[in-house]
């Protein structure tokens, strides 16, 4: 799998690289800045992009609006943005494409590789990761509001882990229930939302844009 | 003519009486004060008709009969504005008071230089007595020779009254279209409501002196038209760039043109007349004693004006400092010591944060990875669980410094800007907000930052006390200000002298001559305004 790395200081770009290539990734590209990374996105055409939001040479969210503007142009080239905080209104703007393979994480979470790891496999796979706290932030809102306050609190739960990009054995240890209860679970909630019957991956992007974005 | 404005009043008179009945039963003061306005408006509206009138009715080619009834339409247009909008009546009879008192001014200045009137200059010189026709008279035109001799003395103090009484109202007014008119003015918006009235003065003077100094030969009204409106584009562009100059302009010509009236009034005995001097008597027939009483008039208020401007002629006189300057310097002292305490506050609460947090934690975490480094040989299953805690409490350092940096600085903001910076503070609260934000650039960073903590400090006293479950946040940028506005649907009641978040964030915008209102009646909603005077930069845009 060919990724693409941005980020700007040169421990983390250095250490991001070496974690990944551990895991069996292939690198493509690692640059430091927000012009080389769009070259790079459209040059080398990664499976997936790892990118930290803020890029020189503006050091603030150049990182982020490269992404964003690449995904226009290529759709659905999953983007992995990395951050030292999470904002909703930057998961939003990720998410507005409803195009999915997009991930927002806390730059926390490389310090537990296995789970990154997965993140990444799961954006690269055209999944949506999302990180708990943009998940948390939402829950207090969200709950109260069509169509989502027709889900039960087990189903509103696992839809949250969904979320988080969790797959459905993942989400089953966490509950400590059956992966095929998790599978039960994920039907009705495609029911409760009304998502036409489709592959399942596809669902599950579009049942967690429509917790997302409310 | 009796006869028409006999009717004028009538009308205007029912017009009035509508607006009142209107008004109903209500009897508080502001409803009072609202009447009583109204009837200044319809005698402003009457004064202004009355000046058309007298216009249109020397115009020897009007005939009186045919601009009765249009007088007529106007006055009832009038009348139905004032009964049924009111506010369209406050919006139009300033600038019209204005318009009409310009007009009248040229004509005046024909007048003079014609020796006849302004509409029937060919006639006037054809004719010694020009065919005017009384009001009344209808088919048999009688001539009228005290009409324009009338005019010459009437007509001149009418007009500057009229544009110094509109010119007034417009600049008092609270109309939102009139004050964009005012913007017009730039900078001299910005300065003291007294110091703001001494530039104006600048209008008055160059308006004076253009008369005193335009040649009296310039026979064409058009030609005067033209030096008038040169006069005040120079006044006002004066007025934008560089108002406090303005000022001790219109000082210093007023000084000059007093003493100019002086000289005139002595040279007038020894047979030289000023014909072309004298602001509220005018014309040929202008007497010594008028000019010199208008010159020590325009003298008396340059002296009593000069020392407010010229701060070293107060010195001088040995007069105690301006009382409007002193309650600036007060006020600026204190929002400059409430801004050194929140500068130093904060720096003492980022200080005791990063001690108690972010550092606390590096110094275990550096005491978990030593037992590690001890542990391992020994019990390598116990280092291990060691250097996982050690971990943990990295994270959690992380964290800390997070929470630290979003109290700081928070990195939407930093990002960009204030607009998206609200629209994540909107999506962070536990109320559903609404958000409408008009803001084409960004305004100046410490602005910002206050502004925002502000606007966050607003949302968490809705989300706490207000029992609300929706607000609205409106942000715009007008006339050099701008403009916050936060709504809650709760219960109300909030009270600024209560808590001190409300006190707190009025201080804080102090410093940047920012400005808070509330309204918070029982039962809600509660309405916070805040506004503060600053400039919009143009949004950045990067290309890659």
């Amino acid at each position: 799998m060919r990724v693409v790395v941005a980020e700007d200081l040169f421990l983390l770009r250095n250490g991001l690289v070496r974690l990944l290539e551990a895991h069996g990734f292939e690198l493509a590209a690692a640059v430091g800045d927000a012009p080389a990374l769009a070259e790079a996105l459209l040059a080398e055409h990664p499976d997936v992009a790892i990118v930290d939001v803020r890029l020189p040479p503006g050091f603030t969210d150049d990182g982020l609006r490269v992404a964003i503007r690449a995904r226009q142009a290529v759709p659905g080239l999953p983007v992995l943005v990395l951050s030292q905080y999470v904002e909703q209104l930057y998961a939003r703007e990720l998410l507005a494409d409803r195009a999915g393979g997009v991930g927002y994480l806390l730059k926390d979470r490389v310090f537990n590789d296995d789970q990154f790891v997965d993140a990444v496999r799961t954006v690269a796979a055209g999944g949506t990761v999302m990180d708990p706290q943009v998940v948390a932030k939402l829950l207090g809102r969200r709950a109260r509001q069509e169509p989502l306050a027709r889900l039960s609190a087990r189903e509103r739960e696992v839809l949250e882990l969904m979320a988080e990009g969790r797959s459905n054995s993942a989400i089953a240890q966490r509950l400590f229930v059956t992966e095929k209860a998790v599978s039960k679970h994920s039907s009705s909630i495609f029911a409760k939302l009304d998502l036409a019957p489709s592959d399942d991956d596809n669902r599950r992007v579009l049942a967690v844009l429509a917790y997302l974005n409310g | 003519m009796g006869k028409l404005v006999a009717l004028l009043l009538v009308v205007l008179a029912a017009g009035v009486l509508v607006a009142w009945l209107r008004g109903g039963d209500d009897r508080t003061a502001k409803a009072r004060r609202g009447r009583l306005q109204l009837v200044a408006w319809a005698i402003a509206a009457l004064v202004l008709l009355a000046f058309v009138a007298f216009l249109a009715m020397r115009s020897p080619n009007a005939a009186p009969a045919g601009s009765k009834p249009t007088l007529l339409l106007i006055g009832v247009a009038a009348a139905l504005i004032l009964a049924v909008w009111p506010w369209l009546a406050r919006r139009i009879i300033p600038p019209a008071l204005i318009g009409a008192g310009l007009v009248g001014f040229v004509v005046a200045h024909a007048d003079l230089n014609t020796g006849g009137t302004f509409f029937g200059t060919q006639s006037a010189a054809a004719t010694p007595a020009p065919k005017l026709c009384a009001a009344p008279c209808g088919t048999s035109p009688v001539p009228l020779p005290a009409l324009p001799t009338l005019g010459q003395d009437f007509l001149l103090p009418v007009a500057y009254l009229l544009v110094l009484v509109g010119g007034w109202l417009a600049w008092r007014s609270a109309d939102p279209v009139l004050a964009r008119g005012r913007l017009l003015l730039g900078r001299v918006n910005e300065l003291a409501p007294r110091a703001q009235l001494r530039s104006l003065l600048l209008l008055l003077v160059m308006v004076i002196a253009a008369e005193l100094l335009i040649p009296g030969n310039w026979t064409p009204a058009a030609a005067f038209a033209f030096a008038l409106a040169l006069t005040l584009g120079v006044g006002v562009a004066m007025l934008r760039q560089w108002p406090g100059a303005a000022a001790r302009l219109a000082v210093a010509g007023l000084l000059f043109l007093g003493a100019a009236g002086l000289v005139l009034a002595l040279t007038f005995q020894y047979g030289y007349a000023p014909s072309d001097y004298g602001v509220v008597v005018l014309g040929s027939r202008s007497s010594p004693g008028m000019v010199t009483a208008q010159a020590v008039v325009l003298l008396a208020l340059a002296a009593w004006l000069a020392p407010q401007t010229f701060p070293r002629v107060r010195r001088i006189l040995g007069l105690p400092p301006d009382a409007e300057l002193t309650r600036q310097v007060l006020q600026l002292t204190e929002s400059r010591a409430v801004a050194v305490d929140t500068a130093a506050s904060d720096l003492r609460r980022l200080e005791r944060d990063l001690h108690d947090g972010a550092q606390a934690r590096l110094v275990a975490l550096g005491m978990s990875l030593r037992a590690a480094e001890r542990l391992i040989p020994v019990s390598p299953e116990a280092g291990l669980a060691l250097v996982a805690e050690a971990r943990e409490t990295a994270a959690k350092a992380l964290t800390d410094l997070r929470e630290l940096v979003r109290g700081v600085l928070p990195p939407v903001l930093a990002d960009r800007g204030l607009a998206d910076a609200v629209r994540a503070l909107a999506l962070d609260s536990p109320l559903a907000v609404e958000t409408g934000i008009d803001l084409p650039g960004r305004v100046a960073r410490p602005v910002e930052t206050a502004c925002y903590f502000a606007v966050a400090e607003l949302l968490t006293n809705a989300a706490k006390h207000s029992g609300a479950r929706d607000a609205r946040i409106e942000i715009c940028h007008t006339g050099g200000r701008l403009r916050i506005e936060v709504t809650d649907f709760g219960l109300g009641g909030a009270d600024p002298g209560a808590g001190s978040g409300l006190a707190g964030v009025e201080k804080r915008l102090a410093t940047f001559d920012g400005i808070m209102a509330i309204s918070s009646p029982p039962g809600g909603p509660t309405i916070v305004v805040l506004e503060v005077p600053c400039a919009l930069s143009s949004p950045k845009t990067s290309s890659y």
